[in-house]
């Protein structure tokens, strides 16, 4: 079953290979996964994880969760442990889900808190709990907050290669523009930055490509226009009707 | 909100913030009182209030007391109304309510996310200050006992339909299913009555006859459904002041779930407005989560009914009006509904009182109006508010993290109670102001980060 997860995912083949039967070496693949190479980091990223799972709790509630969930990380982990009875609804478990928070010493790489790797693990749970959605516990209730990851982490991560992407797509277009009006009007970069109507388009670029990075924008927009204003029609109505008595707004 | 405001050039004296004391010591100057006619042979003005509901009480109540002569149309007089049951502070000082009528006294909220992320509200909460849980049958009763003692004549039974008048300064004829008490119960059946008054005052709540004889359109309505659940003892200790709210997909599209403390035992429940075929799918979602602390509990009643979630395109037409559910008073986000029932009744009620120069004289749609526009005005910016609320952070899961991650901060539960228990939106100091902004859009933007990863997850 371990060929099987590996013809899906080539770059997991290399990572799960050092994982052998009963030893605990899932820690140190996952930290490397965390930046950038996204995709291959949920593929491979979700091995490591479950196996922690299974060998720290013996938990039959992985195994229980292929109830239609397709995980293909579970397939090397029954191969090693006997599919147990399958529980209703699995729990979400997690080493470094201690007492309704994430303990940050669990998430250490080389002395500071892999911030990277808390991301991961809440998003993971939040998506856990999501498709499984569990009762309540007064004794151990949840009292992680988003905030204590700094803002620089969730900067470099989720900000700044968007920033790079938009930034990449207006030099581009910006680079072929200038050349193109150069050489229909022979008006070099530095004046045509100059021109009123030249700053009128920039202007429309800018704000065109902050607010509208898909095709589907463009209807949110809208919508979202007569979203703020609906629920005011709404209560104004009374007064629209009527023209002779009542006042009119 | 700068039009109506403009539109309330009236004359009446609408000061800053009159919601929040009990004394409002307004006096509507009426140019209706002078230029209608007054009534022929001396008789009082008669109106009839359909619904003995909060609405419907507090209206016939402040009517008697103007002086109008009121007969006050309900259709079951021991309802067992289902309800949240929740009433703000401001509604005790300002209906004069005494305390045995409230059942429970919430200082303690739950707000859980999604993710089972759970925030204690309520720190900021004076030790006088509670939200008051009560059973609608015993309130509804004593504010229609209150009615009767004012003067209002409280009648049993089943409102029909109203006939407008032929003439102008003509008279409604109002026809009903008279109950009598004295018969077997006067369920079945009932004798076919019909009167004549001046005005009607619609609150007959969320299905209102009334709103449909007079045209007034239809709303949007969440459907609420509720189970009462009788707990153990040591379990109910749990919820001795507490509520929850619990919030997420599972829970409710666009609503929340709760579980809300009654006298001996809890109510637990949800509401949608866009998918209200899968009712039952939420309110075991609401169960699951709350399934440890309501375990072992028997269900001793199942309830749904109608919420409105805007008003009625229009609230009055000739000299019927509407108040309450009826007319859709009904907050967003919170689903707050019995204290701006019992105030628009109240309010419609010292309206057609001044119009008519306490009983004395013909009203008009005008009058009427005046009533339509002091609540618009005074409650607007409450309305506003939590339309807000509801848009922004019932969106989706990651924006009701963002909202629970949001309730634990002391400003934002300071804000939400005194808006709540005064009904009052006042602006804090902007440097707070600024920081909760500032707060609202990091957890939102963290929240909306993490839902892109959540995407990538597979489990």
């Amino acid at each position: 079953m371990a060929m099987a997860t590996s013809t899906f995912s080539p770059r997991s083949a290399t990572l799960n290979k050092p994982l052998r039967a009963g030893i605990q070496l899932h820690l140190i693949p996952f930290p490397h996964l965390s930046a950038g190479r996204l995709v291959c980091a949920t593929a491979a990223g979700e091995a490591p994880p479950v196996e922690v799972e299974q060998r720290d709790e013996a938990e039959p509630a992985p195994a229980a969760a292929s109830n239609g969930a397709a995980v293909k990380a579970e397939a090397p982990a029954a191969k090693t442990e006997p599919p147990p009875a399958p529980a209703p609804v699995p729990a979400f478990r997690d080493a470094r889900w201690v007492n309704g928070t994430w303990d940050l010493t669990k998430f250490d790489k080389g002395g500071v808190v892999d911030w990277d790797a808390v991301i991961d693990a809440e998003a993971r749970r939040r998506k856990w709990l999501e498709d499984y959605p569990e009762a309540t516990n007064t004794d151990e209730a949840v009292v992680f907050d988003t905030s204590i990851i700094p803002w620089w982490a969730w900067m470099k991560r989720f900000h700044l290669p968007e920033a790079e992407k938009l930034n990449g797509r207006a030099a581009m277009v910006g680079f072929f523009m200038a050349y193109f009006v150069d050489s229909l009007t022979g008006v070099g970069l530095v004046d045509q930055m100059g021109n009123f109507f030249c700053k009128t388009l920039l202007f429309v670029a800018v704000a065109g490509v902050l607010l509208i990075r898909k095709n589907e924008d463009i209807e949110s927009l809208k919508k979202l226009i007569d979203e703020t204003t609906f629920y005011d029609k709404q209560w104004q109505a009374t007064w629209q009707d009527d023209s002779t008595a009542g006042p009119k707004n | 909100m700068t039009s109506l405001s403009s539109a309330v050039a009236l004359p009446s004296s609408c000061r800053a913030r009159p919601a929040g004391g009990s004394r409002r010591a307004r006096m509507v100057v009426t140019r209706a009182a002078a230029s209608s006619p007054k009534l022929p042979n001396g008789r009082r003005l008669r109106v009839a209030v359909v619904g003995g509901g909060p609405a419907g009480g507090a209206a016939a109540e402040a009517l008697a007391k103007g002086g109008v002569e009121t007969v006050l149309i309900e259709r079951k007089m021991d309802n067992c109304k289902p309800c949240g049951g929740a009433i703000p502070l401001c509604m005790v000082s300002e209906f004069d309510l005494p305390l045995d009528l409230v059942d429970r006294k919430v200082r303690k909220m739950k707000m859980i996310s999604p993710s089972n992320v759970a925030v204690d509200i309520g720190r900021t909460l004076a030790p006088h200050e509670y939200i008051g849980m009560v059973r609608r049958e015993v309130l509804d009763a004593y504010l229609r006992s209150r009615a009767q003692s004012a003067g209002a004549e409280v009648v049993n039974g089943l409102f029909l339909r109203y006939e407008a008048p032929k003439e102008p300064n003509g008279s409604y004829v109002v026809h009903y299913n008279h109950y009598d008490s004295s018969s077997s119960n006067g369920k079945i059946g009932g004798e076919k009555r019909s009167f004549e008054v001046d005005a009607i005052v619609g609150a007959d709540g969320a299905n209102s006859r009334v709103a449909k004889d007079m045209g007034a359109g239809d709303y949007e309505y969440a459907i609420a459904f509720q189970e009462r659940v009788k707990i153990p003892d040591d379990k109910m200790v749990y919820y001795e002041e507490r509520a929850e709210m619990y919030v997420g997909d599972d829970v409710s599209p666009d609503f929340y779930g709760w579980v809300f403390p009654k006298c001996d035992h809890v109510a637990v429940g949800t509401g949608t407005v866009t998918h209200k075929a899968d009712i039952k799918k939420f309110q075991a979602a609401t169960r699951l989560r709350a399934k440890d602390k309501i375990e072992g509990g028997k269900i001793i009643r199942v309830e749904a009914h109608p919420i409105p979630e805007h008003p009625r395109p229009k609230r009055v037409s000739g000299r019927v009006t509407l108040v309450g559910d009826a007319a859709g008073y009904v907050t967003k986000c919170s689903g707050e509904g019995i204290y701006f029932a019992a105030k628009s009744g109240r309010m419609c009620a010292e309206a057609i009182v001044a119009g008519s120069a306490n009983g004395t004289r013909m009203v008009e749609e005008s009058d009427l109006r005046k009533y339509l526009a002091e609540f618009d005005r005074l409650y607007w910016p409450t309305y506003k508010v939590l339309d807000i609320l509801q848009k922004v952070f019932y969106r989706s899961n990651a924006a009701r993290e963002a909202f629970v991650e949001m309730c634990a901060d002391d400003y934002v539960q300071k804000m939400t109670f005194d808006s709540y228990l005064y009904k009052r939106v006042v602006p804090g100091n902007p440097l707070d102001d600024i920081k909760l902004a500032v707060n609202t859009i990091g957890s939102l933007v963290r929240a909306i980060a993490l839902r892109r990863e959540m995407e990538k997850v597979t489990l």
